[in-house]
């Protein structure tokens, strides 16, 4: 077992810092060209207009509607809904394991759960600039104080979370549904929760979790995390494998037929897609070798 | 099947077979260890592989070992050996061809098809065609008596052909036993090869030819048998055709044999001899007899018959002859030499109303009642039995009575008081079974009754009818005064019939040519027995008058014979050279045995009707010709291949080397295993 760091190790400091660049670099290369920001204006939008009553304040008055008109009506606002996003990171034994994550200067390089981790801290990026508050929940894993931080905003708290998530590191089982159970009551109703996960247990595992959070009309996102080489066997010879997890190791020979094991895994997602969409969700296959641009683009495109 | 290996040492090298095996157990593993995240994934695609994996597994190390095995094995060179149908042919160059041409081959292989010989001698021809540059042929054909169709082997084919070319299937019975003697022969006892083209057919044709088979064998020949089968092996046969008796005509019986494998029910023709046809139906079960009657009419004339079985089968034997004698009503000139005062006093009295109980409006029996003098009526086309009741003086008449009698006519002498002994012995003397002596009261004069007849052999043809009822009828006769006799014994010709009680012969016959004699030592009427008021009266006389007008007094004497059996025929007098014609009325020729007694001999050839006769006269002896009926039986009743085995099983030995074909298959194997694993692909797991 890994040592607990602390937040102040240069390293964790140097991970935080990375992760902090790495977020704004990503967030700020995405919104790019798009637009400013949607928080520059008033956190109000136009509803309907309704007549002038005593008490109503004058700068609601549209007065270009009573030059035309003679008629005093007053603007009516709706003010805009705050989205409490909780980020579920898995950080089981699994997540170590991929060489194929890009941005992989977190340890370990290359792996799921370091390309989970810095997603997870660009979209907490991406939505602290929105003004949104953003949780963060860490199954399994190692080293980790504070498995659950629960959606604030605040420069403040974005911080924590980046310090959160640079001391992670990958260990135990992610029990998706019984981590999920401890914390799925103080998710913020109507909530957005972003799994980020490779999904490495059965179905029954998680299927309740997802459930659990469906009842509470969460929206659904998950990034579910895959590593190329893992799926595709790209090894140049044969193998033992075993599961960080725990569990037997087992020989592969990488340059036999792999027709039945890409069924398998053609099969699983599916899988996992269906179960998601079932429970109203987004499944967003996320490969780890994908740029964090991309992914954070196609999650944006239904988050905000 | 014997398994052999010429080169056992060699399965030292079946260790080899280990090598698969080992590289199988000790396949390498790989040694880098590596920590992998989808590992739920690899579980879920070994569970789904896990049975498949070791299907192949395992074929694969099937196939590789066999493959190891089938290369020692061919090192090795294993030799399989087992016992073939026939044995090897073609190894001697002198080849003998037994060819079956009995009746029984005449069998059609299906309706409308070849007959069994015909396949037989294709076959025949087929293989002498195939037959190596420089082999010997000779031939043999068993019809009737087993004979070579050449003297000796020889090589030239085109004469083989034309002697096969020239063969027909006959009536004869199938020679096994002499056929193989004859191929014996022709290969002067040095091995060689006896091909035995047959049906096997018939019961004892096979099993009888076991010596003969042994015998070759012993002398370095090898039979091998070609047997011909028909698809639809069935044939009914008339297996027996007789006339039964019965005082107005009667009925023929016949005898139908099937010896196919289901029941039929067949038409059947009795054809008589004046052409005249009469068709009853007849049910043979399947390998059983079945008999039908068919009621001949009042009037038919002797001769030979023929029924006929309508078969689809073996038509050969479908028709059987039979001796019919005539039938009809029997004119009998009845003599009274003691007319009476009255007509109640009448010598013939009894005998007339016994011989016509019903007048002439039908009976069996046209009687004439005539004096003395009226013998000069006798006439023997007409006349079939003459009865001299009490004449006093025959000898005018004896040599007319004589020649009826030598010419197939029947003769009945009642005695009494009017008969004198010298007369009669001097006159008769030809005819007589015995001399007379006297006649003598055989009980007291005042005495009642008299001495009651003995029972006769009712085996006798004369006594059968009265076999069942009659015999009380019988015991009551008795007589009181009869004729003695000078001693005499029983022969061929003359035996006696009846006797009384006390041992005196009443009724004694003498066959005299082709007729008959019968002397009845009492009287016909009441003066001396009291037989004419006895039941037993009418049915004796009838009966009498039937046997000696019908069955016993035809014209020819009867013969039966079978195709290609002596026949002998007895000649009566006379120096002339007779006649033999054939069932076609072709002239056959015979052989004829001199002295005393002349005796015509001839093999017939064919079934049907011989007759033999003088020049210009009547045939004095018909022969009915039938076919052997084990001919008739299609069925297999024993295979030459067997008795052969029995007695040589080493003939029938196949051998192989399989080393080439296992050397062959092990490559294939190898090969195979090398595509499998190809086809399969490496497992990923």
């Amino acid at each position: 077992m890994s040592e607990v760091l602390s937040p102040w190790e240069p390293e964790v400091l140097a991970r935080i810092h990375h992760l902090q660049l790495l977020a704004r670099h990503v967030v700020e290369g995405v919104l790019h060209g798009a637009h400013k920001s949607r928080r520059l204006g008033p956190n109000v939008e136009f509803a309907d207009y309704k007549e002038y009553s005593p008490g109503d304040p004058l700068r609601d008055l549209d007065w270009k509607v009573l030059a035309r008109t003679d008629r005093l009506v007053v603007r009516r606002y709706e003010a805009e809904t705050e989205l409490a996003c909780t980020l579920v990171l898995d950080a089981s034994g699994d997540g170590g394991t991929g060489q194929s994550a890009v941005r992989g200067r977190l340890p370990p390089e290359g792996s799921k759960l370091s390309y989970g981790v810095a997603l997870a801290a660009t979209l907490a990026y991406f939505l602290h600039l929105h003004g949104e508050p953003v949780g963060l929940a860490i199954l399994g894993g190692e080293g980790v104080e504070q498995p659950w931080i629960p959606p604030r905003g605040g420069r403040q708290h974005l911080a924590q979370l980046f310090a959160a998530l640079a001391r992670v590191q990958p260990g135990g089982r992610a029990d998706i549904a019984q981590s999920v159970g401890r914390f799925a009551s103080r998710v913020p109703r109507r909530g957005l929760v972003a799994f980020i996960t490779d999904f490495m247990e059965e179905s029954p595992s998680w299927l309740p979790a997802l459930a659990g959070l469906s009842r509470r009309r969460a929206d659904l996102v998950a990034f579910h995390l895959l590593d190329r080489r893992e799926l595709s066997l790209d090894y140049d010879r044969p193998i033992v494998v075993f599961s960080p997890e725990g569990g037997a190791a087992l020989p592969i020979d990488p340059g036999g037929d792999r027709h039945e094991f890409d069924r398998v895994v053609a099969e699983w997602l599916q899988e996992v897609r269906g179960a998601v969409l079932g429970h109203g969700g987004r499944h967003l296959p996320t490969w780890t070798d994908q740029p964090l641009e991309t992914v954070l683009r196609r999650a944006i495109q239904g988050l905000l | 099947m014997t398994w052999t290996l010429l080169a056992p040492a060699a399965l030292a090298l079946g260790a080899l077979a280990l090598g698969p095996l080992l590289a199988h157990l000790a396949r390498q593993k790989p040694t880098e260890r590596l920590p992998y995240g989808a590992m739920m994934l690899v579980q879920r695609l070994v569970k789904r592989l896990r049975r498949r994996r070791r299907l192949r597994d395992a074929l694969l190390m099937l196939l590789r070992l066999l493959a190891v095995v089938l290369v020692v094995l061919a090192v090795a060179r294993p030799e399989v050996s087992w016992p073939g149908d026939v044995p090897e042919f073609g190894g001697t160059g002198r080849v003998i061809l037994v060819i079956d041409d009995s009746m029984s081959m005449a069998l059609r292989r299906f309706p409308g098809g070849q007959t069994l010989f015909g396949a037989a001698r294709t076959e025949a021809l087929e293989l002498i065609e195939d037959l190596p540059e420089g082999a010997e042929v000779g031939l043999v054909r068993l019809g009737g008596e087993a004979e070579p169709l050449l003297t000796s082997l020889t090589g030239d084919r085109a004469l083989l052909a034309s002697e096969l070319e020239g063969l027909e299937p006959g009536y004869g019975t199938t020679d096994l036993a002499g056929g193989l003697r004859t191929a014996r022969a022709l290969l002067e006892d040095q091995p060689g090869e006896v091909v035995v083209f047959t049906d096997q057919a018939g019961p004892g044709v096979v099993t009888g030819a076991a010596e003969e088979v042994a015998r070759l064998v012993s002398r370095g020949s090898s039979i091998i048998p070609r047997v011909v089968e028909a698809a639809d092996l069935g044939n009914l046969v008339v297996s027996g055709a007789a006339y039964g008796e019965g005082l107005e005509g009667g009925t023929v019986t016949v005898q139908v044999d099937n010896f196919g494998p289901a029941d039929v029910e067949a038409p059947v023709t009795v054809t008589l001899p004046d052409g005249s046809e009469i068709t009853a139906f007849v049910t043979a079960p399947a390998g059983e007899s079945a008999q039908t009657q068919v009621t001949v009419p009042p009037e038919v004339p002797g001769g030979i018959g023929s029924a006929r079985v309508h078969d689809d089968g073996l038509v050969l034997d479908d028709v059987r002859s039979f001796h019919l004698p005539r039938v009809g009503a029997s004119r009998v000139l009845v003599v009274d030499g003691d007319p009476g005062s009255t007509p109640v006093r009448s010598e013939v009295y009894f005998l007339e109303r016994a011989l016509a109980p019903w007048g002439e409006v039908r009976g069996g029996v046209l009687p004439e009642i005539v004096a003395p003098a009226g013998l000069v009526t006798l006439d023997p086309e007409v006349h079939r039995v003459v009865y001299l009741a009490n004449l006093s003086d025959p000898a005018t008449w004896a040599a007319d009575l004589v020649d009826f009698v030598r010419g197939g006519g029947g003769l009945v002498l009642s005695l009494g008081s009017n008969v004198t002994a010298d007369r009669y012995n001097g006159s008769l003397h030809e005819l007589l079974p015995a001399r007379l002596r006297k006649a003598r009261s055989l009980v007291a004069a005042s005495a009642e009754g008299g001495v009651p007849l003995a029972l006769p052999d009712f085996s006798d043809p004369l006594f059968r009818p009265f076999t069942r009822r009659g015999r009380s009828a019988l015991e009551q006769v008795e007589v009181r005064i009869a004729w003695t006799l000078e001693p005499y014994q029983d022969t061929e010709d003359v035996h006696t019939l009846l006797r009384l009680e006390d041992g005196n012969p009443v009724l004694v016959e003498r066959v005299v040519g082709r007729g008959r004699v019968l002397l009845w030592t009492s009287t016909v009427d009441l003066d001396w027995t009291n037989l004419p008021l006895q039941a037993a009266y009418l049915p004796l006389v009838q009966r009498i008058t039937s046997w000696l007008g019908g069955e016993a007094g035809a014209a020819s004497s009867r013969y039966e014979g079978r195709v290609f059996d002596t026949v002998q025929v007895a000649v009566p007098g006379g120096t002339g050279e007779p006649i033999l014609t054939g069932p076609d009325a072709e002239e056959v020729s015979y052989t004829m045995k001199s002295g005393p007694e002349r005796t015509v001999r001839f093999v017939p050839t064919r079934p049907g009707a011989y007759a033999l006769a003088f020049e210009g006269a009547s045939p004095f002896a018909m022969v009915a010709v039938n076919t052997d009926p084990v001919e008739s039986d299609v069925r297999v009743h024993g295979e030459l291949a067997q008795v052969e085995a029995e007695v040589a099983p080493e003939l029938f030995l196949r051998k192989a080397e399989l080393g080439l074909w296992a050397l062959w298959l092990g490559l294939a194997l190898l090969a195979a295993q090398a595509v499998m694993g190809r086809w399969l692909g490496r497992r990923i797991t």
